[in-house]
Order: structure tokens, then sequence, then C-alpha cells
């Protein structure tokens, strides 16, 4: 059983992960925008006797160390060594791609290169000479098609073939007499310390000093040679340098496309001219409303009649089970507890899943990234780069992805204010609240609630941002990049794979943390032994009022603040604690016509009530969340009592103004 | 190949040009040149806004905010 | 000739989207006066976006702006795809009344983005054939 690892390399969104998850099985998460993949991910497959392990590394469109997915793609291949690099490349982009390829092949690492996309690049009109690129660049080339899982064998048996393989000839680029006389003379003072032979290709070592590449630098600086490196360079112009060397890089790709590529004729494509349209001045953002909207829509009045079956699913079950279980108190664990707390939750299953759809639809079309380059100018004027609203974006699924998409975001304030607004982007989990809540009080308007709190996250997201620039993390937004991937129809499969993959998520936790928490609140709800179900008499009743005094002033009783306090685990929970608290586990949408018939309830305390879990504290997986990205427990406590105060300070306000406009409704 | 050298943010939507310079710092250097945006490159302004602008590089399109495309000086072409 | 006929059928549809879109839009104010406009603000502003897109499509088709076609084929698709989101709405609407055993009208099916949609769908099949002979081609050789 010989190991051979191989890393997957390349541009971003150029179908790494698509072809990982197809060598691999697995089902790691692919969007058509730059940048999913923030964290290299590892797959094992098996194959004529090799164990061969995949690493999925972030795509990069050099190796600069630029950014912080760039280094963990760099240092991986530097420092852990993989047996054999396979760089995906996009056949549409070729140019760009080769461009990486010159680097890779300069940490003398075998490689193989995927050639991807071939389908699309075909689809207009052009044509690529595989073996001839090959033979040109001395690296074998396989053709793949990722989504429909074409070539993976061949590109695994050329991967295992060049493995074994030494020495290698990957092809290097000259950078002409001069460069190369000013590198093999660093590679003379370099290769005394052994050291740094051992763990660096000393020639690109060499050449990254001559480019002035700070992480190169700070490699030499402990090194004994230090000192014959920095005189060596002081006496040159390292922009220079670093200017020729770009060039004779695309020099020699510029040498080779002509005699591999025949380009098909070039017109405005569909692309083109839908971002004509959709990044228009006037009408993206209202272009953009109208869709996010149209999720809405879909979200709420698609979904109701599922929601209705799966009540009455419930319905059935818990009589059912009233019937054959003895004794009264199992009887209510089973009927008021889980079935109380887990049901109420996962009565909003069909939301999440076509929420989800929605969401994975867009993101599918490449639609997305349009989105960040329209907020762009939004998030100019809130001082962040409109890369931040990529993340956002992604909080709408669930923060804790949101924030870790954060990381593709090159300035540490940028990342920092990102990473501590994005909890107030509403996450799926604190759906089924307003979906409870707007839909008992608020009737057919429950959709235009749900769309006002969703604005009002937005606006408070960017409102602190703002506040921060200006307050705790001063600065300018550091400028912003991005590819706009082309417009992909996503294919029925994909789009339901995506949806299936996060919802199912959602359906865990209400088997796990929200059963879990609906237990707690029930043993809570129950003991002392003796009191009434659920009765202040209790211990969750106990617990209430100690918390009751806090709440008060925004009309919240005891049953609201035991359940925002269980909130704190997952907000899904606030809908699960309130079941069991009112002990609805009978009858379909009888937790709805509770809280109607709870005299403590107007449609105005439901606002505040829908407003308090929008901003309150983020979920313990958000705060552990911001506490790994942020690196620190500090900023983690921040969010949380930063959440709280505007979560209290905004809910007082509109449990005092809604009245006026609900007409005491 | 004439007319003046101007950065790309000041070009309207529809304009072509090549680049002249690239006056970033060297890590933001290094980062366009591996998207493709250096000296001698052709570009496609496809749409300019208040805040930033979608720019075709060879077969692949940017967005860019202002402060990148006020350092990416450009020849304008006739 | 199809620039025309692009741009008047742009003009036309773009004209009954931002119609109706305000309709809807009054019709929360003054309660449903005209029958199939229901009032609702939000879809009144779904409307009004997909005339402005149509509108100016047909507007820079009249300036001679190549790119008109694209904004009216956009509109086109825009309008086709809120069509069918009304019609998943109104079927789940529908479905929704079978569950409960409530009593459920065609009616409450036809609403503003149902049927002007299938205009717009009418003249996809026709903008297809508009769009890939009256596309903007650009001359992309490097120099």
């Amino acid at each position: 059983m010989i190991g051979i690892r191989i890393a997957l390399a390349g541009n971003p969104n150029v179908g790494k992960t698509t072809l990982f998850n197809a060598l691999t099985g697995s089902r790691q998460h692919v969007g058509n925008w730059p940048g999913v993949t923030v964290e290299k991910k590892t797959g094992r497959i098996n194959r004529n006797g090799h164990t061969i392990e995949v690493i999925d590394l972030p795509g990069t469109y050099s190796l600069t160390a630029y950014s912080a997915d760039e280094v963990v793609a760099r240092d991986y291949i530097l420092e852990e060594k993989p047996d054999v690099v396979v760089q995906v490349v996009d056949a549409t982009h070729l140019e760009r791609n080769l461009y990486l390829t010159t680097q890779i092949t300069e940490l003398e690492v075998p490689v193989v290169i995927a050639l991807n996309m071939v389908d699309e690049a075909e689809a207009t009109g052009c044509t690529i000479d595989r073996e001839r690129l090959s033979s040109l660049l001395e690296i074998p080339v396989v053709r793949t098609v990722g989504t429909r899982g074409e070539g993976l064998d061949d590109l695994l048996d050329a991967a295992v073939r060049e493995a074994k393989t030494s020495p290698h000839h990957e092809h290097i680029v000259g950078y002409g007499n001069e460069i190369e006389a000013m590198i093999a003379s660093l590679v003379g003072v370099l290769a005394a310390d052994k050291d740094l032979g051992d763990r660096y290709p000393l020639r690109w070592l060499a050449a990254r000093l001559l480019e002035g590449d700070e992480n190169a630098l700070a490699k030499v600086k402990e090194s004994p040679v230090s000192s014959r490196v920095q005189d060596i360079l002081s006496g040159t112009d390292l922009d220079e340098y670093e200017a020729a060397m770009a060039d004779r890089r695309y020099d020699v790709i510029a040498a080779v496309l002509p005699q591999v590529r025949t380009a098909g004729a070039r017109s405005m494509n569909v692309s083109e001219m839908i971002d004509r349209v959709v990044t228009d001045r006037y009408l993206g953002i209202p272009i953009f409303l109208a869709l996010m909207w149209g999720a809405f829509e879909l979200t709420f009045v698609v979904a109701a009649p599922f929601v209705a079956l799966i009540e009455a699913g419930l319905a059935w079950l818990s009589a059912a089970v009233a019937g054959w279980l003895g004794p009264a108190w199992l009887a209510s664990l089973v009927g008021d507890g889980i079935i109380g707390g887990v049901g109420s939750v996962l009565v909003f299953v069909p939301n999440i899943f076509i929420l989800f759809l929605f969401l994975s639809f867009l993101e599918d079309t490449g639609y997305l990234a349009r989105a960040a380059f329209i907020m762009d100018r939004l998030m100019y004027a809130i001082g962040l780069p409109g890369k931040a609203f990529i993340p956002m974006l992604i909080g709408f699924g669930c923060n804790v992805p949101g924030i870790m998409a954060a990381r593709t975001i090159e300035g540490e304030k940028d990342r920092l204010i990102t990473i501590l607004v994005n909890p107030f982007i509403s996450c799926s989990a604190r759906l089924p609240v307003y979906i409870l809540f707007a839909g008992a009080f608020f009737g057919a308007a429950a959709g235009a609630v749900v769309f006002f709190l969703y604005v009002l996250g937005i606006s408070t997201a960017i409102g602190s941002a703002k506040l921060f620039r200006h307050t705790i993390l001063p600065g300018e937004s550091s400028p912003f990049i991005m590819e706009m991937p082309p417009y992909r129809l996503p294919t029925v499969g994909t789009s339901l794979l995506h949806t299936w993959s996060r919802g199912a998520m959602y359906v865990r936790k209400a088997g796990t943390i929200i059963l879990a928490g609906a237990l707690v609140v029930w043993c809570l709800a129950s003991f002392p032994f003796g009191v009434e179900y659920g009765s202040s008499e209790s211990l969750a009743g106990s617990l209430g009022r100690l918390l009751e005094p806090l709440v008060a002033p925004l009309g919240f009783d005891w049953k609201i603040a035991v359940a925002l306090l269980f909130g704190l685990v997952a907000k899904e929970v606030v809908v699960g604690s309130l079941g069991v608290l009112y002990g609805t586990g009978e009858e379909g949408d009888a937790l709805s016509t509770a809280l109607l018939a709870d005299p403590g309830l107007s449609a105005a305390t439901a606002l505040a009530l829908m407003v308090f879990v929008l901003l309150y504290a983020p979920c313990l997986a958000t705060i552990a969340t911001i506490r790994k990205e942020a690196g620190s427990w500090r900023w983690a406590g921040f969010s949380v009592a930063y959440g709280l105060v505007l979560a209290w300070t905004l809910s007082l306000i509109v449990g005092r103004i809604a009245p006026f406009f609900l007409g005491g409704a | 190949m004439t007319g003046a050298v101007c950065p790309l943010a000041l070009l309207s939507a529809g304009t072509e040009a090549t680049v002249a310079d690239v006056r970033a710092d060297r890590g933001m250097r290094l980062r366009l040149a591996g998207m493709g945006l250096c000296p001698e490159v052709w570009v496609r302004v496809q749409c300019a806004d208040w805040g930033s602008l979608i720019v075709s590089v060879g077969d692949a399109r940017y967005a860019l905010s202002r402060g990148i495309a006020m350092k990416v000086l450009v020849r304008e072409a006739a | 000739m199809k620039n025309v006929i692009q741009g008047v059928f742009g003009a036309v549809l773009g004209a009954l989207y931002t119609g109706f879109g305000a309709l809807q839009i009054v019709a929360v104010f003054t309660g449903p006066a005209v029958p199939f406009v229901p009032a609702s603000v939000f879809w009144g502003f779904v409307l009004l976006v997909i005339g402005a897109v149509l509108l100016r499509g047909a507007r820079n088709l009249s300036r001679g702006l190549d790119d008109g076609i694209v904004f009216v084929n956009v509109g086109i698709l825009l309008s086709v795809a809120f069509g069918a989101i009304a019609l998943l709405a109104a079927g789940a609407g529908a479905l929704e009344a079978a569950i409960a055993g409530e009593a459920w009208s065609v009616a409450d099916a036809i609403t503003p983005a149902a049927y002007l949609a299938v205009i717009g769908a009418a003249g996809s099949s026709r903008g297809a054939e508009g769009s890939s002979g009256g596309s903007v081609q650009h001359d992309a050789t490097h120099p």
C-alpha cells in the first residue's frame, strides 16, 4: 500500500472543488464565485493498491502570498511537499491560468494539468491542442469535465505516474540573462545554508527575493546568509525585476498560446449581455431587491401547503402518542417536550429548503458575484470592500460559514468588521421565529414583515460597520478586486444537492441540539414535581421571573425570557422552547393560536420580539467561530455585548413606535 | 496606438485601452499580474459606476474598486 | 427591422408592466379597483422594475443604441422568471386550500405578474431569433 498525496491547485472558480468532489465522492460546497474554498480540504480514495489522498487547496491567481487563502495554498505546497500538484486549468481563461502554472513549476514539484471546462471553451468555438500544450510545457495535460466526471481516470493515472517518476522536467520560465545571473548568484549564497536548501527550492526562493516578496524575505531572515542576501538585493531596483519577471512569464505564455489555441469568433456573449442590465447604475439595485423579494415570496407562499401537511402529521403523531403512552409524565415528555419542541422547528423545514434552493440557484448561476459588485457602491460608502458583501450573503444561510468566508478579504481591519457585523445578517435559524410570529400576528402581511426584518438586519450590519470604521477600527477600506464568473445555468442536480446538504444540516440540528434544548426546557417546565406544567411555579418560571425585569420594558414575559435564554444555543430553540412552555404539542398550528390568545402579546410586542431575536447575541456556534476567526475572546465578547445592547434598544423603540403604525392592532 | 495615459477609473463604459503602468504597491501589483492585469495588456471597460467598474482583461472579467482602478494607468485605444 | 419590432415590443410590454405595477401599489391605498389586479406593494414594485428595464431597452433602441436589445431581452427574462414565481405561488395557494378544505378559485391565480408573463414568454421565442441576429458584435482582436 503506497500513499500518494495529490494537491489540487488552480485559479479561483475553475472547478477545483467540483473535481475534488467527483474524485473523492465527497460533497463539499461548490459555488459559482471565486473563493468558495477558504480552507484546504482532504479526501481519500483507494485505487489500484494506492491510497491516494487528495487535498483541495483554496484558489489563487498567483503564489505571491498576498491574501490569507494564497498563503494557505503556497505554504501547503512548500511545507507539506505533496507528491504531485494537479493544477486545474480553466480552458476558457488559459492565459491567466498558465501564469499560475509558471509559478507552480518553480516550486519544483511534479505537476499535472487538468484542462477543465473544455466543453465551455469549445462552445465558444475555441479549440485547444492538448498534446501540443503538454509537450511545450513538459507537463502532462489531461482533459477533464468536472461537472460530468469526465477524464477522472486519466487524471489519476497521470498523477500517479508523475508522482512515481523522477527526476522531473517541468519547463521553468527563464528570466533572461541579467535576471538569471542575479538568481544564480543568490542561489549560490543561499546554498551555503543547508537548512534553507532542505526546506525550499532555492531557485524559487531566489526569484521571490528578487521580486521583493516579504514572505520570502522573512524566510531567510533567520538564516546565517541573511546579510549576504541583503547585500546583493540592496544594490538593485526590485520593482524593476518584479515587473520584468511578470513580463517574462506572460511572454512565455504568449509564445505558447498561439501554438495550441485557435480562438473562436468573439461576440458580446450572454454573460456580458446580462451584466449590462443587472449591473446597471440605476436598475441594478432594484433588480436585486426584486429578486430577493421573489425569494421570500417563494419561501412563504410555496412552502405553506407543505408546512400544513407537516403540521397535520405532527398533530396526528402527537395524538397517537398520547394514546399509547401510559404514565402522564411520559406522555407529557414525548408530547410536550419532544414533539412540541422539535416539531415546532421541523415544521419550518419546507421554508428553509425553498430559501436555500433559491439562494443556491442565484449562487450557482453566478448572480451573487454581481450582487457583490452592485453592493460595492454601498459598501464603499460604509468603508468596506464590495467583497465583504459575499460573507453577508452567505450569512443569510448561516452566519458560521459567512464569518469564515471573510477570509478572502485582504485587509485585517476590513476582515474584522465584516466578521463583527455578520451576526446581524438574518440567518435561516431565525426564520422560524419570524414565520411563527409574523404568521400569527400579521396574517397576509407576514411576508412584508419578514422582508422588513431582513432589511433591518442588513441596515444594522451596514450601520454597525460604519460605526466600527469610525470608532474602534479606523482606516481606509482596502481596494476590491473580484472576478465575475460567467453565468451558468445550474443543473437541477447540483442545485438540489446544495439545498439538500444545507437543509440537512438544519434537520440534523433539530435532531440534536434542539432536541436537547427542548428536553432541558421540558425538565425546567415540569420540575419541581407537582407543579402545573409550564406554570410560573416551575423551575422555568423561576428562571424566567429572574430574567423578567430585564426584558419587561420590552413587553416580554417570563416565558419569552426563558425562550430567549435558550435561543442562545441556537435561535430555532426560541420557537422550540415556546412550543414546550405553551404546551402545544397536540394540534397543528396550536402554538400560533396559543400565542394569539396570550393577552400579554400584541402585534407590536411580537414585532419587538422579532427585532430582538434578529439582533441579540449570536448563537453559540457563531460566537465560537468569531472567537476562532478574530483570534481572541475579546472580539467574541464584544460581539455578544454589542448585540444585546443594540437588540434591547431597538426593540424598545420598535415596541413603542409600532402601535402608532399598526393602529393599536 | 496613440492617446494620452490616464487612470483606468476615468474611462467610460465601452472604452478599450491598453495598460501602460500599474502604480500600486508590490503585493497588489503581483496580484494584478496574476490576474492578467499588467503592462501591454488589452482591457475593455464594461461598466463604470460611482464606486467601481467591471473590466474585461483577455477572456476574464473583473470588478475593480475605484481605488485600484485609479492606480492602473492606461492608454486609450485610438 | 428586428430592432424596430423588439423596440416596439419592449415599449408596449414595458408600459403594461409599469401601468399594472402602479395599479397594484395604488390599490393598497384605495382598495382593489380593477378586476384581476390585487393590491400588493411588493408585486407592484417588481412589475415597476421589469417595466423600467423594458422601457429602458425601448428607449435605447429608439436612440439607435444596440444595447437596447439586451435590456429588452433581460426584461423578458425577468418577466418570465417572475411569472413562474407567481404561478408557483398560485399553485401553492390552490394546494393549501385543498389540504385545508377551503374554497379556492382560479381567479386567485390570475395576477398581473402571471398574465403579463404570457406576453413576455411569447416575446421570448421571437426575442431568441432577434438576439442571435442582432447581438452586439465586438472586435476583440488584441492589438
